[in-house]
């Protein structure tokens, strides 16, 4: 694979090499070096679209920004193409940031409206703001581009070009196969589960919104300098919906996608000239044809026939994980986490949802929560997941408290969790689910994901190998390359734990794990339970099935109506009159319940 | 193991793109190029430069063509984006290598075109961009040419038959807020300050605007009689009738933006507004013009010469093209350089003026062709745009 | 004071037709969860097909109901074709692209059939300016505010007192409950659009006579009747037809007292101010986090 990813990178450099000396002249070397720009803009927006799932249809702003800032230091100030590029960067990163911001509180058309917003403003401004853009008659005399005092000629400028893109590519690469990537598309396919896992998506977001606005501010950059002049039409609404376009062609979240649809709808104009008065129309006709034809892009599309057609990768064997007896083993000195929670209160409105509830997860003690439908199980594992916020009360681990955090801080101090209706990173293959839980173990920092540093690496070698030992350990590892999604209901269950035990917690916390499994999925599951306490992980059940809490339970805590009606050991809490009555209605005392159903 | 499959993509895809760049290469021919909006709301624009071009360049073949060879014309949409119009530059001079370009509708185009065109070294002759910067650029040896109106000159006729009107002294600019209305606005205050005056009001809108009460408002509350357009039909109209509704009659005198089908879109409040042109086919026509008519007609199908929207675009194209042959002839080359050189020498009786010469290499200021005197006044009349002369707005004006 | 109130009243103008083409974000939205992102060129559909009734000859009302019926077809065939089969995917850029493109379409054919030209449309409505205070206004102009109350009280109306109201509320609140009720959901979305687009054509074909018709009338237009809608909270009527009218008289005061330039400036930065301080608009309903 690594091999096949060099030779890759490899035809792309003899390609940038290779081009510009067969260029049959000067404007076919010069359309050549729009498409290297535009390529920039395409690969950094593939990052925000492809990998973070978010819609921009702002990038012509950003590409403004950059311009401006170049042009206006170029002229002024007399900034190399270096020194340009940087300020670019600076300037539309601390943009890119900003408009990252909404998309804490906002997704989908209204981030994309955002966006559009924001192009139409920085379009408007540069129009309004005459004494430093020039209004609408734009920038001229550009000074030409020059590195360190030296000027660069067209072919030296386009090699300063080529090897931009070159570079920009494969740094988002190595991007993309890092934590930061894996992270960008766990966030992307469920915020909940990734929050769960430790991850905070608002930085995630943040970084994906960085990364396009910073490649779009340098190819502006580098724009003003290959056209000398920029004014405010060069940047509007239609060209943002071409720079998404390009992504959405080329195929969104691939490494070459973004360069592919840019090389297209740079050298498109040309062809639809012969068109004359109807070439607006067969734009818009092929933009259409292609969200039909292709709706995941050139590449996407050639991805999904290949997988068809070849067999499937054999599964890591075995013998590559470490045992997950070995990569969840905490220190000697680590007692198992105790979790308290005392008189949790929440309301929705006027409902009453948990009153006053107070429990304790003794260390090391598998604690089952039950109660019936509405008894507020769900949204006590929410409140001290950090999902919810309790109106009143408090809980903590160990004696740290986690009352006002968030959710992702509350998992990386050592509180995992599983979910009811299960919220797996569907697209992704089961190791990479596994993988995304391991995140936060993962110490690397970006320069490190950009540049592959050998500790990365190594790191990154750690964490496949501990992720194949949990698939082991939950006997998913057959499946480990199969996508998410298509695993059978009862093994994403099983998926979603190892997921959990993958972030090293001290204490898991069960949301109904055996809510439609068969009764031989059950005993698997009874025993793995077993296995995961005997670890030193103390575990929080929140079950129906009275079978599985009676064999497991060390605890057992009843909830009704919001309110703890008893907490005992099994046996005593299975002849408690109130949980009889809380079951059934009233005092009666028939058989025993088998599976106690509400 | 996704990341193969993409890469095996890339592979495909990059030497796909290999092979691609290495077609589309044009063959040397005597050719005029150019680059003008043929789609988008100036497609008129474009429209009108082809046909003035192309019958131009049918009398040159018909009589031989240039140096013994037959000139061809080559129209590249740049739908009045500035970029586009760069790129077409380049394709003409460089993959294309024609003789010369015409430039186009757009000054924004216009101006972004200066910085190429001077690179490269190649005649640009703009034909209606009248934008005074695009052309007097400083740049020498300069490359840019105009058989157009300038700014600068309308400007100074449009302010003086402006203060003619006006009976306070006060007169109003509205102007677009793009490079061609930005770019009069130094012009006009400069034709102002030659007289002595300033502008009572200067106002700016945008494309698309629709209502423009605001700035009526304030340019009628100046105490200002008469009003300068730099506008296009659309704004124009919508200027007329927010002057309506807020009861501000004053007169109007329009650069040629409001040419086109401000009559049709104002209806009568369009009844009197002035426009300064180069060139009309309305009204009645002489020898020449009706000459040149019937062969627009008999090429394009047309009916009525009211279907030419930018009478003044067909013409100048068409003097400008006959300068251009005229040039090339003298050169007795194609090279870019000796038929710049050659350009200052063409002595041409053409449509709209005679040029004698046609361009004046000591005077950076005579970079154009068509000096003020050959401006025409036309005024809107139940929606017809006809030289003030032959209307009875000419005997009281 | 003349001043002021002419802020209003051309504010008010200009106001009622976000408010239209919000209103049509709205239905559409409520149905589909999706938009035609190129919903201002139905307007202009509308404003150019009955133009070119006209000049065919055709006599002017009945040229305007052409350009309403177009409208209406050309939102259920656009909710068919280019909507439906993208609904449901993980992002919106699907059907965003889509409609974009026929809205591309759209404008390339409308400026092949004027030559880029605008065209009047008649209306006795801009025959004479009347005068309210010293301010002028065509009472075409005045009609457009009235008629956009009228459509927010005629959608509430339909909504409560009719069946297909009711499908269409209820579609608006729970599509798979909606369908184990046995409601027809496709054809409720399908029918939405429809109405959202008769709005809009309807929108088009009023205020064509107060800005003329091109085919590049309707892409600002309906740019920010979206924004006006995610300010009003696209879950609300009312509140789009308020948001309305406030977004127009805003930008007649910002045009007034600051310029027109910053007019743009402004407006979108207040919408992307009221999105930070207001995730759901200002009038929309609150969606509760479900873990």
């Amino acid at each position: 694979m690594r091999h096949l990813n060099a030779t890759g990178f490899l035809v792309f450099g003899l390609v940038l090499i290779a081009v510009p000396l067969q260029a049959a002249n000067e404007y076919e070397l010069r359309l050549f070096m729009l498409f290297l720009i535009y390529g920039l803009i395409a690969a950094g927006l593939n990052v925000l679209v492809g990998l973070s799932g978010l819609v921009s249809l702002g990038q012509a702003g950003f590409f403004a920004l950059g311009s401006y800032t170049a042009a206006i230091l170029a002229t002024r100030l007399h900034f190399d193409v270096v020194a340009c590029c940087i300020s670019a960067a600076v300037v539309c990163s601390l943009f890119g940031a900003l408009l990252a911001y909404p998309s804490v509180r906002v997704r989908g058309v209204y981030l994309a409206v955002v966006t559009i917003a924001f192009g139409i403003i920085v379009e408007n401004v540069a129009i309004e703001w005459q004494s430093l853009t020039g209004g609408t008659t734009g920038l001229t005399s550009i000074p030409r581009p020059n590195l360190f005092g030296i000027k660069l000629s067209g072919f030296a400028f386009y090699w300063v070009l080529a090897g931009a893109l070159f570079v920009a590519v494969l740094l988002i690469h190595h991007l993309r196969y890092s934590r930061y990537g894996r992270a960008m598309l766990a966030v992307a396919q469920s915020e909940t589960a990734a929050r769960a896992l430790g991850i905070n998506p608002t930085a995630i977001r943040t970084l994906s919104f960085a990364v396009a606005s910073v490649t779009a501010g340098i190819a502006g950059a580098l724009y003003a300098f290959l056209n000398s002049y920029i004014s405010p039409d060069i940047f509007t609404f239609s060209d943002s919906v071409r720079f998404l376009l390009m992504v959405i062609l080329g195929g969104a979240g691939s490494t070459f996608g973004g360069v592919i649809g840019a090389y297209i709808l740079t050298y498109l104009p040309e062809y639809l000239q012969q068109f004359q008065v109807w070439q607006r129309f067969a734009y818009g006709a092929l933009l259409l044809l292609v969200m039909f034809v292709m709706p995941l892009g050139i590449v996407g599309t050639l991805r999904s026939l290949f997988d068809r057609l070849r067999p499937p990768d054999p599964a890591p064997a075995s013998s590559e994980g470490v045992p997950a007896e070995k990569s969840l083993h905490h220190e000697a000195r680590e007692l198992p986490a105790e979790l308290v929670a005392g008189d949790l209160t929440v309301r929705f409105g006027g409902l009453m949802a948990l009153s006053k509830v107070s429990l304790r997860v003794k260390g090391g003690e598998i604690h089952a929560l039950i109660g019936p439908n509405g008894a507020g199980k769900s949204t006590f594992v929410n409140t001290v997941s950090g999902f919810y916020q309790p109106n009143e009360g408090w809980f903590e681990l160990d004696g740290i408290g986690l009352t006002a955090r968030r959710s992702y801080d509350v998992a990386r101090l050592g509180l995992a969790r599983t979910f009811q209706n299960t919220e797996l990173f569907g697209d992704l293959s089961v190791l990479d689910n596994v993988m995304v839980g391991y995140h936060q173990r993962l110490r690397y920092g970006l320069a490190g994901a950009l540049l592959r540093t050998p500790r990365m690496r190594h790191d990154e070698r750690e964490c496949r190998a501990a992720a194949i030992g949990l698939l082991d350990f939950v006997g998913l590892l057959p499946q480990a390359n199969d996508t998410a999604r298509h695993l059978p209901f009862g093994l994403q269950r099983r998926l979603e734990i190892a997921r959990a035990l993958a972030t090293k917690p001290r204490l898991l916390l069960l949301d109904e794990p055996a809510a439609g499994l068969t009764s031989q999925e059950i005993d698997d599951l009874e025993a793995m339970i077993r296995r995961i306490a005997s670890l030193g992980i103390s575990v929080l059940l929140i079950e129906h099935h009275v079978d599985l809490i009676m064999a497991l339970a060390d605890t057992v805590t009843v909830l009704d109506y919001g309110q703890v009606i008893a907490s005992d050991t099994p046996a005593t809490v299975q002849n408690d009159p109130r949980v009889i009555e809380a079951y059934f209605g009233t005092s009666l005392s028939h058989a025993r319940p088998q599976e106690a159903r509400a | 193991m996704t990341s193969r499959i993409g890469v095996g993509a890339g592979l495909a895809a990059v030497t796909m793109m290999s092979l691609l760049s290495a077609v589309a290469v044009a063959e040397q021919m005597p050719c005029i190029g150019n680059s003008s909006a043929t789609t988008g709301p100036a497609a008129f624009g474009g429209q009108a430069i082809k046909m003035g071009a192309e019958i131009a360049i049918e009398e040159i073949n018909g009589k031989g063509g240039v140096l013994g060879k037959k000139l061809s014309f080559i129209q590249y949409d740049d739908a009045g984006a500035p970029p586009r119009g760069v790129d077409n530059t380049r394709r003409i001079a460089l993959a294309d290598k024609c003789i010369a370009i015409l430039g186009g509708y757009h000054s924004t185009v216009a101006v972004a075109q200066a910085e190429p065109v001077n690179d490269i070294g190649i005649p640009y002759v703009g034909v209606l961009a009248a934008n005074t910067k695009a052309i007097e650029n400083g740049r020498n040896p300069n490359f840019m040419f105009r058989v157009s109106a300038k700014d600068k000159w309308v400007a100074r006729y449009l302010v003086d038959q402006a203060l003619k009107a006006s009976k306070s002294g006060k007169v109003a600019f509205f102007y677009e807020n793009t490079g061609w209305g930005n770019g009069a606005i130094a012009d006009v205050k400069d034709a102002m300050a030659k007289k002595g005056k300033e502008l009572a009001a200067a106002e700016t809108f945008n494309w698309g605007d629709q209502d423009m009460s605001p700035q009526v408002i304030r340019a009628r509350d100046a105490g200002a009689d008469v009003a300068l357009f730099w506008a296009l039909d659309r704004e124009g109209n919508q200027i007329l009738r927010s002057m309506d509704k807020v009861g501000w009659k004053p007169t109007i005198i329009g650069a040629w933006g409001i040419a086109g089908n401000l009559g049709e879109l104002a209806g009568p409040l369009a009844n009197g507004v002035e426009v300064i042109q180069t060139y009309t086919f309305m009204g009645s026509m002489d020898a020449k013009k009706l000459a040149l008519w019937d062969k627009v007609k008999a090429k394009y199908g047309l009916k009525d010469p009211a279907e030419i929207k930018m009478g003044s675009g067909v013409a100048n194209a068409y003097d400008a093209v006959h300068i251009i042959a005229r040039a090339i002839e003298k050169a007795q080359s194609y090279d870019w350089e000796k038929v710049r050189q050659a350009l200052y020498t063409v002595d041409y009786d053409g449509l709209v003026a005679e040029y004698k010469p046609a361009f004046d290499a000591s005077d950076p200021e005579r970079q154009d062709a068509i000096l003020p005197k050959y401006y025409k006044l036309t005024v809107w009349v139940d929606g017809k745009l006809l030289p003030i002369e032959q209307t009875a707005y000419g005997k009281t004006n | 004071m003349t001043t002021t109130i002419q802020y209003i009243l051309s504010g008010l103008a200009i106001g009622g037709i976000y408010a239209l083409v919000a209103l049509g974000f709205h239905i559409m939205w409520s149905a589909a969860k999706a938009v035609n992102f190129a919903h201002g060129d139905t307007l202009m559909l509308g404003a150019v097909v009955a133009v070119i009734g006209v000049d065919q000859g055709v006599p002017m009302p009945l040229a305007c109901l052409l350009g309403i019926a177009a409208g209406g077809i050309f939102g259920i065939l656009l909710e068919r074709f280019a909507v439906r089969p993208f609904v449901g995917a993980a992002t919106s850029v699907g059907w965003m692209l889509t409609t974009l493109a026929v809205g591309v379409m759209t404008e390339a054919l409308a400026t092949l059939q004027f030559g880029g030209f605008s065209r009047p449309l008649p209306s006795p409505g801009v025959a004479g300016a009347v005068h309210i205070l010293g301010a002028g206004v065509y009472p075409q102009e005045l009609f457009i505010p009235v008629f956009a109350v009228a459509v927010v009280i005629g959608l509430k109306l339909l909504q409560r007192h009719t069946l297909v109201g009711r499908a269409m509320q209820a579609v608006a609140h729970n599509k798979q409950a909606a369908a184990l009720m046995g409601i027809n959901v496709n054809r409720i979305t399908a029918l939405s659009f429809g109405l959202a687009s008769l709005f809009g054509a309807a929108a088009g074909i009023l205020v064509a006579p107060v800005i003329q018709v091109s085919a590049s009338m309707g892409a600002i237009l309906g740019l920010k009747g979206f924004a006006v809608a995610i300010i009003g909270g696209i879950t609300s009527a009312p509140g789009v037809v308020i948001a309305g009218f406030a977004f127009g008289v805003m930008e007649k005061f910002v045009e007034g007292y600051v310029s027109t330039a910053a007019r743009e400036i402004v407006g979108f930065s207040v919408m992307i101010l009221v999105l930070l301080a207001f995730p759901q608009g200002l009038f929309g309903k609150r969606e509760v986090l479900k873990v």
